[in-house]
């Protein structure tokens, strides 16, 4: 084996690489099952956008908060969200991590600063500069991200937020997903700046673009911005490009795509193949160590899906509860 | 027939990690298309009627049109036709080396790069004998000159139509050639060829001075940021000079103490904008034109005008060779001094007399 | 000890003492403060009415003003909450829910349900409410029945100042996210309240008039012109139960339908506009469960089914008055107005 070139030790970069798989292979039987009829509502899948997840949830920990979007299982997976209780939660069952009462949307796990998949498109940028404020009233150098995809990015929320966390001088991150698609619409066509730096730089703080599909290089400037926000230096954007391997929902036919576009971008943008041939050329890993966790997360999802449908099912007296801690 | 002018705009130029780690500018994509349509507007006036752009989906091209859309509404013709090469959009450098190439194929007369080292590096390797005028819109911008866009617009367009002879209106530039393994990988810089021990490409820009070990240069210059600078607060060595500069660099640059060994040299040099950084000099020579020269550095990526692009261990052979007058840029400032010596832009093309 | 305080001052007492007894109380909102950034004085207007003047000085940047921007601090608010804070976030005028409804109906409201019963969202939105400002369309509404339809929101609104010291404390330490509705035109009255702490349960509305002829209930501004009507219909030698929720959401179901159990008759009274809002709330309550006791039908006082108006003469009929309050009562009380058995 050569000397590691990369900033992460081995450990961490099978770890890394065990977090893309878990959500890819997560994402891909939940495509396939859905299709079957076996999940009930809708799910918004992350497969294709797994390096973004990763490559900055390796630099928090536990107290470091983050608010999702509706297309939230890879963030989720990424903060260490149990991969059995998210499974029981799509299948609505009274194991999930939210005891069936969310669903694929509203995934959440506040032991380990998830503060929710969210249903409202740019929510999440207003809750997390509330997280970020009680990090600093209490000074435990705790830091927020909130993702936002680029469609979300024209809400009134997100701007605002950006503009409190500049005023507040909060230690948050503002991660734009742009895979290129708001639902079925051009992000080309409906951002009018055409630039997250753009923006984040005419709320006066900085912003970053890196290819998301590059775990090494969202890892990187994640690295960067995070210590940055951490150490009191304030808000930053991080615009990770990337695609996305299916459509908005499941179901979604995605005819708004050009001819042979999901092709190309499976062939020569997958995040997950970018990353084992970077550390396998490399020399730090061998293909072996890597197909040995693929085997044990094929294994782990299976078993989630099993565990899941399995599961009871709520009780008819959960439709009553948790509506307030006291009424 | 009237000459074609190209133009390579790239949109994520100046967006890079920088931006957090040294204050670096973020240049607007409206700005960007502002600065197009003055140099649109420079080469119309100078009679050029149509250009060819590199289609993009960052947002140039369609704030460019908005500016179109808006002129032609208030019933201006301010602008040359637009046209866009015929071509798939990949957002990487890819499309930069593509476009140029059917730009040249395409005869145009020039083109004009609004980008950093980077952009213009990829139109470089591509360009053969098609002159290149630089606009600065980048984070390291040695290579591009710095100055007002319509001006380069301006020389851009009187060199094409050809009212400036060509021995004035166009200079030759200096260029690294890097050859891995025998030319199995080739690749290019511009301005400076970093060896750096870290071996990952990660977020690409470079600033972490303390695995700076090998800098080659083709110009050596002390106004720039960058490597260069480091170079050039050593010897300057201009950019119409032939050949360049090689220095060697130890590790652990210190402000506060002198160098660990005593052979070294601490130099502070801006090497990103804002940010001004130690490195451990241990000594440095000129590169003259045609001689390759092999790196001691056995393992680690190699940084093509400031960006991290390859990395080698110690299987690769690596060799460096610096180019004299290997393509060709817009002498601006010789352009507008002819123009002015010329009374070119006074509507009466033969020159009079000063002394009118 | 007890002395004479407006409900204004009772509001910033309460907020003072429970920023004093807990370190995780925040208090963010425009210009709650005032003048933050600019070149004048410290803490300039402490609130748009002065509620939270002085508050600067004894806690600091614990009190913080926000941007003008709605959406944002509600959310940050709402986030801090789920974080383990307890901010009290004003909203100004509680109209301005319109453009941070997301951050309080959907978040808020929904966090513990959604997440299984794992999240405590403990904030407090306090604002004003109601007409009579001649403060126009815009800054006058009665919001109270669009909170009270949520799921997860808690909706308090006090008639006076010893009620509002005691459920703004109540608010702060609730674990729930708590609506605190004030009305403008009680700022400035004044009643005995106690210097000490207290905090009033929620859910427990307050007998205000005990009588044996009709229940009147009501919350806010118009539980004193149900009492002005009381008296008035006691010089007719009628004597009415007043009832002031206090609460809206959790709500007193008991004590009004024991009320009406006894009375026979119930006249409510909503400064909201008349469609689905607390009167059609509690007359379906009553009809549903104490349709027996009633002698008359349910009669429902409440502002017209149109927007505030500005000019003070036309603001001046759009608020329930005493007199339209008595004469909701009358007809409860005419032949006409019973029910009919024999039917």
């Amino acid at each position: 084996m050569s000397q590691n070139p990369f900033p992460l030790d081995k450990a961490d970069l099978l770890k890394a690489y065990r977090t893309m798989r878990t959500i890819r292979d997560f994402e891909e039987r939940l495509h396939v099952d859905f299709a079957k009829g076996d999940i009930p509502g809708f799910v918004h899948l992350y497969a294709g956008e797994e390096a973004c997840a990763t490559g900055i949830m390796m630099h928090l920990n536990d107290n470091d908060r983050i608010a999702s979007t509706h297309r939230g299982h890879g963030h989720c997976i990424a903060k260490g969200v149990d991969v059995h209780a998210m499974m029981a939660e799509i299948y609505g069952r009274s194991t999930g991590a939210c005891r069936g009462k969310g669903g694929s949307m509203h995934i959440a796990d506040l032991s380990k600063g998830m503060m929710g998949a969210n249903g409202i498109l740019g929510a999440g940028a207003p809750l997390i500069c509330g997280a970020a404020l009680a990090a600093k009233v209490r000074g435990d150098r705790g830091v927020g991200i909130t993702f936002v995809g680029d469609g979300a990015s024209n809400q009134g929320t997100f701007l605002e937020s950006l503009n409190l966390a500049a005023v507040w001088n909060l230690p948050v991150v503002f991660v734009v997903e742009n895979n290129g698609y708001a639902e079925s619409t051009a992000m080309e066509w409906a951002v009018s700046c055409d630039s997250y730096v753009d923006r984040a730089t005419g709320f006066g703080m900085p912003g970053v673009t890196v290819d998301g599909t590059d775990f090494f290089a969202v890892y990187e400037a994640a690295g960067e911005i995070i210590r940055r926000a951490r150490d009191g230096g304030g808000p930053a954007l991080l615009e990770c490009n990337m695609v996305r391997f299916y459509g908005h929902f499941e179901g979604d036919a995605q005819t708004y795509r050009a001819k042979g576009e999901l092709e190309a971008i499976r062939a020569s943008r997958d995040c997950l193949t970018i990353l084992s041939e970077r550390v396998i050329e490399a020399g730090v890993v061998s293909r072996d160590e890597l197909q040995a966790i693929d085997r044990e997360v094929a294994d782990r999802i299976e078993d989630a899906v099993r565990a899941a449908k399995a599961a009871p099912l709520p009780e008819a007296s959960d439709l009553l509860t948790d509506v307030y801690v006291a009424y | 027939m009237a000459p074609v002018v190209g133009i390579v705009a790239n949109p994520v130029s100046a967006r890079d990690i920088r931006r957090v780690v040294a204050n670096a500018t973020s240049l607007q994509i409206a700005d960007r298309a502002n600065i197009l349509l003055r140099v649109l507007a420079a080469l119309r006036a100078c009679g050029v009627q149509d250009v060819v752009m590199m289609p993009e989906h960052g947002g140039i091209r369609s704030h460019v049109e908005r500016g179109l859309v808006r002129a032609r509404a208030r019933g201006e013709d301010l602008y040359p036709a637009i046209h866009t090469v015929a071509m798939p959009v990949t957002g990487t450098a890819a499309d930069t080396h593509r476009a140029t190439r059917e730009m040249r194929l395409a005869g145009v007369a020039a083109i004009v790069v609004l980008g950093g080292d980077g952009t213009h590096r990829a139109v470089a390797a591509e360009c053969g004998a098609v002159p290149i005028a630089g606009i600065s819109t980048g984070t390291n911008n040695a290579f591009p000159e710095h100055r007002e866009p319509t001006i380069t617009g301006l020389a851009t367009g009187l060199a094409v139509t050809g009212r400036v002879p060509p021995h004035i209106a166009f200079a030759g530039n200096k260029r690294i050639d890097v050859s891995v393994n025998g030319g199995a990988v080739a690749e290019m810089a511009l301005v400076d060829v970093a060896l750096v021990t870290e071996r990952y490409i990660g977020a690409r820009a470079l600033w972490r001075t303390e695995n700076f070990r090998e800098l080659y240069v083709t110009f050596a210059d002390p106004e720039v940021i960058g490597m260069s600078a480091i170079a050039g607060l050593l010897e300057p060595v201009g950019r119409d000079e032939s050949g360049g500069l090689m220095v060697r660099l130890a590790p652990g640059g210190s402000e506060t103490g002198p160098a660990s060994d005593p052979g070294t040299t601490t130099l502070l040099a801006p090497i990103a904008p804002g940010m001004m950084a130690p490195v451990s000099v241990t000594d440095w020579r000129r590169m003259p034109a045609g001689v390759p020269f092999v790196p001691k550095v056995t393992s680690g990526s190699i940084a093509l005008d400031g960006e991290r692009e390859l990395s080698f261990t110690e299987r690769d052979r690596l060799s460096l060779t610096l180019r004299d007058d290997a393509f060709h840029t817009v002498n601006v400032a010789a352009v507008m001094r002819h123009a002015g010596q010329n009374r070119l832009l006074t509507g009466t093309p033969v020159p009079v007399s000063a002394d009118l | 000890m007890s002395r004479k305080i407006s409900m204004k001052q009772a509001i910033n007492e309460a907020l003072d003492l429970e920023m004093r007894r807990d370190p995780t109380v925040i208090v963010m909102g425009e210009d709650i403060v005032g003048g933050t950034g600019a070149h004048g004085e410290d803490d300039a207007w402490g609130g748009v009415l002065g509620v939270t003047k002085g508050l600067y000085a004894k806690h600091g940047n614990r009190l913080m003003d926000t941007p003008l921007s709605e959406s944002a601090y509600i959310g940050a608010a709402v986030g801090a909450a789920a974080c383990g804070l307890r901010p009290v976030a004003e909203l100004m005028f509680m109209d301005f829910m319109g453009v941070c409804f997301d951050q309080i109906f959907n978040q808020a409201a929904k966090f513990r349900y959604m997440f299984g019963g794992k999240a405590e969202t403990p904030v407090v939105i306090r604002g004003m409410v109601g007409a009579g400002f001649r403060a126009a369309a815009q800054h006058s509404q009665m919001l109270t029945p669009l909170f009270t339809h949520i799921p997860g929101l808690k909706v308090v609104c006090p008639s006076n100042a010893y009620d509002a010291k005691g459920l703004l404390i109540q608010s702060i330490r609730d674990n729930d996210p708590v609506i605190f509705c004030e009305h403008k035109n009680l700022y400035g009255l004044e009643c005995e309240v106690p210097a000490e702490s207290y905090a009033i349960p929620f859910g427990e509305a307050n007998v205000l008039r005990d009588g044996d002829d009709v229940t009147i209930v009501s919350y806010g501004l118009t539980v004193h012109r149900a009492l002005e009507a009381a008296t008035a219909l006691a010089k007719d030698g009628t004597e009415a139960e007043v009832i002031d929720l206090r609460t809206l959401s959790p709500i007193d179901w008991d004590t009004i339908v024991e009320s009406v159990e006894r009375t026979g008759r119930l006249v409510v009274v909503d400064e909201a506009h008349p469609r689905c809002n607390l009167a059609t709330d509690i007359a379906a309550f009553v009809g549903q469960n104490a349709f027996g006791a009633l002698k008359a039908g349910v009669q429902m006082v409440t502002a017209p089914h149109t927007p505030v108006p500005f000019a003070p003469s036309l603001e001046d009929l759009y608020v329930p008055s005493a007199d339209s309050i008595a004469s909701a009562v009358r007809r409860t009380l005419s032949p006409k107005g019973a029910r009919s058995i024999a039917a």
